[in-house]
């Protein structure tokens, strides 16, 4: 809870000194924990995955915002309720290798892109050696070991540094905290491209790894060299079932981790629309097909706007995954031939014209509604990092 | 994502205002030109390394 301010008649003047506080009974962490919104990482205690809550595939495709990249391996990425006892999370990020891997370019990796004027407007002064992030988080791992975290600047010429981190005990949940400071070679643009990368990876062999990556201090990013080459992450990527969960990922401005800040489901989800957002037809209570209302524009085309709130972050790309039903002049079901829906104007992140076709017998005019049919079709829209 | 085919999506009016974009896992999105949107970048990105987009003309 905020600090309240007291009335004015609470404490006689002097009668709260040095000596009527306990020593440490104001600490920083207890400070910092009152600055709301100090996680620059979205989506930290993993709660909130709209695209779904498991899948073999890699890029985005279960927790919001977690980009995974798997080469070489095959891997289950998941949501899951294994979360720290007597914590409050309700949920974590796991990847599981179910198929090994000893080539060189194995690999696997968890990251999150931070949008440029997000890291500018955190208070971080990331030109400065004397200015700190710190990336504190909850991580179980099925094989003990010596793990890295990276960070790479993307504006400019990008620069990366790379932070281990141990796991003590095998499949038990652990709390880490790296920090890092700023470097005046780090370039920041005020906009909304990539501005930072936080990586937690796996690199089996030299292809990606080496004796140039920037461990402990900044330095320009070198291709292939995102860490030390590890044994440790070598025998992961090569270990059937070796799996690890994160959860309760947060990065803030200062040398301290102060305890995870939650946010109100509604805000989390709001934050990760940003940057990813979708319909479906079966009627979800927080993204409903219904709300899309066009026009016919032949007789085999309808053009409907879409509201995107949040503004998204970009124009974003669209997807469609099945025959869409559309209700006509709010009378007859009307199904495409096959999925059809495209982007047609210029849009902005506020707001995308669609034209979907594969129609027939429209009448040019007649008001359309996006049907709550009984097969499940998702439109999705993207504007991801 | 690796990007299987890029083709131009016309308006009704024949302007095009975005590409339907393959991915070699099969999803196929419609990428707008703006060139924030990291699909869009990854697209000229494909184009530089010498990579045709396809084009059917409009005409709807």
């Amino acid at each position: 809870m905020a600090l309240t301010t007291l009335p004015t008649a609470a404490f006689a003047t002097g009668s709260v000194g040095t000596s009527q506080l306990a020593d440490g009974a104001v600490t920083t962490e207890k400070l910092v924990a009152d600055v709301n919104f100090r996680n620059i990482i979205i989506n930290g205690d993993m709660s909130i995955a709209q695209r779904g809550t498991s899948s073999t595939s890699s890029d985005f495709a279960t927790v919001d915002r977690n980009n995974v990249l798997f080469g070489t391996i095959g891997a289950t990425q998941s949501q899951t309720t294994d979360v720290p006892s007597n914590y409050t999370f309700n949920n974590s990020f796991k990847l599981n290798v179910d198929t090994a891997s000893s080539a060189t370019n194995a690999n696997a990796q968890i990251r999150q892109i931070i949008e440029a004027q997000m890291i500018r407007s955190s208070g971080w002064n990331y030109t400065s050696s004397s200015s700190y992030l710190t990336l504190s988080f909850w991580v179980k791992c099925s094989l003990a070991g010596t793990y890295y975290a990276v960070f790479r600047s993307e504006d400019g010429t990008q620069q990366s540094i790379s932070k281990s981190y141990t796991i003590n005990s095998a499949n038990t949940w652990e709390k880490k905290t790296i920090t890092i400071s700023g470097n005046s070679n780090i370039t920041i643009n005020n906009d909304n491209g990539r501005g930072l990368t936080v990586w937690f990876v796996f690199i089996a062999g030299t292809d990606n790894s080496g004796s140039s990556a920037n461990l402990d201090s900044w330095g320009a990013f070198v291709s292939g060299n995102y860490t030390p080459d590890s044994s440790d992450a070598q025998t992961f990527l090569n270990t059937t079932n070796a799996n690890i969960s994160f959860t309760g990922v947060q990065l803030e401005v200062g040398t301290t981790a102060s305890d995870f800040e939650f946010l109100p489901r509604d805000i989390n989800l709001q934050r990760c629309q940003r940057y990813y957002r979708r319909f479906k037809s079966t009627g979800q209570t927080e993204d409903d097909f219904a709300t899309i209302y066009g026009n016919a524009a032949n007789g085999d085309h309808v053009m409907v706007g879409v509201p995107l709130s949040p503004t998204m972050r970009s124009v974003p790309s669209v997807s469609i995954d099945n025959p869409l039903t559309i209700d006509d002049h709010f009378r007859s079901g009307r199904t495409q031939s096959s999925a059809n829906c495209v982007i047609n104007g210029n849009g902005k992140g506020t707001y995308i014209v669609l034209k979907c076709g594969n129609f027939t017998s429209m009448s040019t005019g007649n008001t359309i509604q996006f049907s709550h049919n009984t097969t499940t079709v998702t439109i999705q829209f993207s504007s991801e990092l | 994502m690796e990007i299987q085919s890029v083709t131009k999506n016309y308006t009704l009016t024949n302007f095009c205002n975005s590409y339907q974009v393959v991915f070699t896992n099969g999803q196929e999105w419609s990428v707008p030109l703006d060139e924030s949107n990291s699909d869009y970048q990854m697209i000229l990105e494909w184009v530089a390394l010498g990579n045709t987009i396809t084009d059917n003309g409009g005409g709807e």
